[in-house]
């Protein structure tokens, strides 16, 4: 029976790498099924969310609507297949409308500026091949915070207007001066005066759903979650409105609008491609590489904040996010879409909607793409102020109150860059306001790490030598502590300074110390220098 | 009491005559000591090392035991050396010996004296390991003088191997160890070793003894 025994051995034997892989894809196919209940009705929420943004930010960017609609399909099939994130979800950015208008504007034609978008592309696979995603790993955590709990309240801010039905501002937009002269707070107040009762009963009744939803059995049935349920109430108050009480039915101003083709082959003429002429001109590249830095930067950060959002706290490789957006900026451009990035409202709505894996930002995209083509006149019925209501529910929990406290227990090393994040964003525009968060975040670590110890002293206090023992490490920042240290010694004092320990010291600090060697003769201070590799000196 | 009234008698006359020579004598002394010398020395009577060498309070760190020894697991000696070298920073440490020494005595001979006893094995193992060249010499005086010289060389031997003395070697610092033998005939201070600044140079002096003997 020696054969048994080979089959035995065979079976109980490890399997081999390859063997092993599908073993272990055969053993994750329950867990993927199991998160299908929770990616698809996620996907159709960020999908009913996705549609007014990527039609609002081609508005606003001066684009054809549908290259929003593209952008958004690209951005969630083929970045969101390749990326290497769970939950972020792609798209049309709002932090990239200013650059795009100027853009088109500068370069004479939408099809022009398609070149630039591809250029951009390719751009951001050169940085995902230079490795230039570690990048993300240096934003400091209370600037993300930051930037999460602004984004948080530019939406409850932004979507106000959009709740009660004053639809002036064009879906998605996070820029503090709006392009109608108004500003953030001002279209607040604007908006007040002019309440939509229609907008204002389906936003109350959607908020007011969202907020106990959680308290409620409904919580558990997975298929259906609060924000499908809301817009798909808002939908039936709408037309309930229409019969009972005309004066309150939503004009279309007022719902999402959706461009309706007369037959299925004019969709065709949406698709815009590239002019490829444009190449010979260095405007063309100036914007597609901006563009490329820009968008690579905006996904960075979107990526960072979107892993902590993560309920299962999984971390997104770098570089593959950009490789990821590099190729889908590449086939936005060459297919008449606008540029995308990596979306934080989208993706926070994902998280919300109880998205578990890839798969739903992946049939978002599908999605749009299905549903724009199939059922553009029933999405027509859906009112803005059902999504307003959603987005502000995302928005307050991003900028939770408890986040606020959290951050304030952490003390003001943390605190401050976040709060500073916040005003900046708010008062500036995403892009501007992190840009002055990451500079003031990168200014509080220095600041802290200047104030660290380089050095200890371990001859107790009072002794007649003062002996010196520099840590391990002896940065640049070190040198005004090692300065301020050799300024306080009087004349005639001894000191040993030990650098025996030492792993690395800065050669600026090295110099300093060498020039102390010399100005320590003329002072009258015994130093003595223990296993410091100093550098001639400097002045001969 | 008669004896001890003439310490305070003494005191106060030393006092007042140092003051009116100098009346901040005592005051800047209170502050910082930054004394040059760790000096260990016998505990016997007829050694009073200051006076012989002219320093004044502040100058000189103490250390006195029987028969001047230097044990690795004396933790009084140990404190001392530790404090002198890493803390007062000295540069020089110095072991003096002196003849007639009632230690060295002790342990050449037979007599028990008590506790002092395990104290001197050190010298009592010096003794026999330079057996041969002791039996050499001419006289019973010259050989009590011999162990007196060898223990004092062992001691700077001894000293030059404590982890404080190494350490304080190895990042540079030098205090020099010295050897030193006071003749209590005629007063002076004979040198048996200067300027010890690292290990090997103990061992030097050890052979160099060795050869000049013809051992």
């Amino acid at each position: 029976m020696s054969w048994i025994d080979g089959v035995v051995r065979r079976l109980t034997q490890a399997p081999r790498p390859a063997e092993r892989d599908v073993v272990a894809a055969v053993r994750r196919l329950p867990e993927m099924a199991a998160s299908w209940r929770n990616d698809l009705p996620a996907s159709i929420v960020v999908f009913l969310v996705a549609l007014p943004l990527c039609l609002g930010i081609a508005l606003a960017s001066g684009a054809p609507l549908f290259a929003g609609v593209i952008a958004g399909v690209v951005g969630g099939v083929l970045v969101g297949s390749l990326s290497g994130s769970h939950l972020m979800v792609s798209g049309p950015a709002a932090g990239l409308t200013a650059i795009v208008v100027a853009a088109i504007a500068s370069l004479g034609s939408f099809q022009a500026f398609l070149a630039a978008v591809v250029i951009g592309g390719a751009v951001q696979l050169v940085l995902a091949v230079m490795r230039a995603g570690v990048l993300g790993y240096y934003f400091p955590s209370s600037v993300i915070k930051g930037m999460l709990a602004a984004i948080g309240l530019i939406l409850v801010l932004k979507q106000i207007p959009h709740a009660v039905g004053y639809d002036v501002d064009f879906e998605g937009d996070e820029t503090f001066l709006q392009a109608n002269a108004e500003n953030t707070f001002t279209a607040v107040l604007h908006a007040l005066q002019r309440l939509e009762p229609g907008a204002v009963l389906i936003s109350l009744v959607g908020l007011a759903l969202l907020f106990v939803w959680d308290k409620t059995p409904l919580k558990n049935v997975r298929l259906l979650p609060a924000q499908l349920t809301v817009v798909l109430l808002g939908v039936a108050l709408d037309i309930a409105c229409a019969a009972a009480q005309p004066a309150w039915k939503l004009d279309a101003s007022h719902l999402v609008t959706l461009p309706i083709p007369a037959q299925l082959a004019d969709y065709a003429d949406y698709f815009a491609f590239p002019d490829w002429s444009a190449l010979s001109r260095g405007d063309t590249w100036r914007v597609g590489v901006t563009l490329g830095v820009v968008a690579s930067l905006e996904s960075l950060l979107s990526l960072e904040a979107t892993d902590r959002l993560d309920p299962y706290k999984r971390e997104a490789p770098a570089n593959r996010e950009l490789f990821a957006q590099g190729a889908g900026n590449i086939v936005s451009g060459l297919i008449g879409g606008l540029p995308v990035t990596g979306v934080i409202v989208r993706s926070a709505a994902n998280v919300d909607a109880g998205a578990r894996t890839k798969l739903s930002a992946i049939l978002h995209g599908l999605l749009l793409a299905a549903a724009v083509v199939s059922i553009p006149a029933l999405l027509n019925h859906i009112p803005l102020a059902s999504l307003a209501a959603i987005l502000i529910f995302t928005g307050f929990k991003l900028a939770h109150p408890k986040i606020w406290s959290s951050m304030w227990r952490q003390g003001s090393s943390q605190f401050l860059p976040f709060a500073l994040t916040i005003v900046a964003i708010l008062l500036t525009d995403l892009l501007v306001g992190i840009g002055i968060g990451l500079a003031l975040g990168l200014l509080f670590i220095l600041f802290e790490h200047s104030r660290q110890p380089c050095y200890e002293i371990v001859s107790p206090k009072g002794a007649v030598l003062t002996r010196v023992r520099l840590n391990e490490q002896v940065s640049f920042l070190s040198k005004a502590t090692l300065a301020k240290l050799f300024e306080r010694l009087e004349p005639g004092s001894r000191i040993e300074l030990d650098g025996s320990q030492c792993r690395h010291v800065h050669h600026d600090v090295l110099e300093l110390i060498s020039d102390f060697r010399e100005t320590a003769l003329l002072r009258k201070i015994d130093l003595r220098l223990v296993g410091l590799d100093l550098p001639g000196a400097t002045h001969h | 009491m008669e004896n001890l009234k003439r310490l305070f008698d003494n005191n106060r006359k030393i006092v007042e005559e140092v003051t009116s020579a100098d009346p901040d004598f005592f005051k800047r002394r209170a502050g910082k000591q930054e004394p040059h010398f760790l000096f260990i020395g016998c505990a016997d009577s007829r050694v009073p090392i200051e006076t012989l060498t002219g320093v004044s309070p502040g100058e000189m760190f103490v250390h006195r035991n029987i028969a001047n020894q230097v044990v690795s697991a004396d933790l009084n000696l140990l404190s001392v050396l530790q404090y002198a070298i890493e803390v007062l920073d000295v540069k020089h440490v110095i072991v003096c010996g002196h003849y007639q020494c009632g230690g060295v005595k002790a342990a050449m001979g037979t007599e028990s004296y008590g506790l002092v006893d395990y104290w001197l094995a050190g010298v009592r193992d010096t003794v026999r390991r330079h057996a041969s060249e002791l039996e050499a010499s001419p006289g019973e005086d010259e050989r009590f003088k011999r162990v007196v010289d060898l223990n004092v060389l062992r001691q700077v031997y001894n000293l030059a191997r404590t982890p404080v003395v190494q350490n304080a070697w190895k990042r540079g610092r030098r205090p020099l160890l010295h050897g030193l033998v006071y003749d209590i005939h005629d007063g002076f201070l004979k040198s048996i070793a200067l300027e010890v600044d690292g290990p090997d140079k103990v061992r030097e002096l050890f052979e160099a003894r060795r050869r000049s003997i013809g051992d």
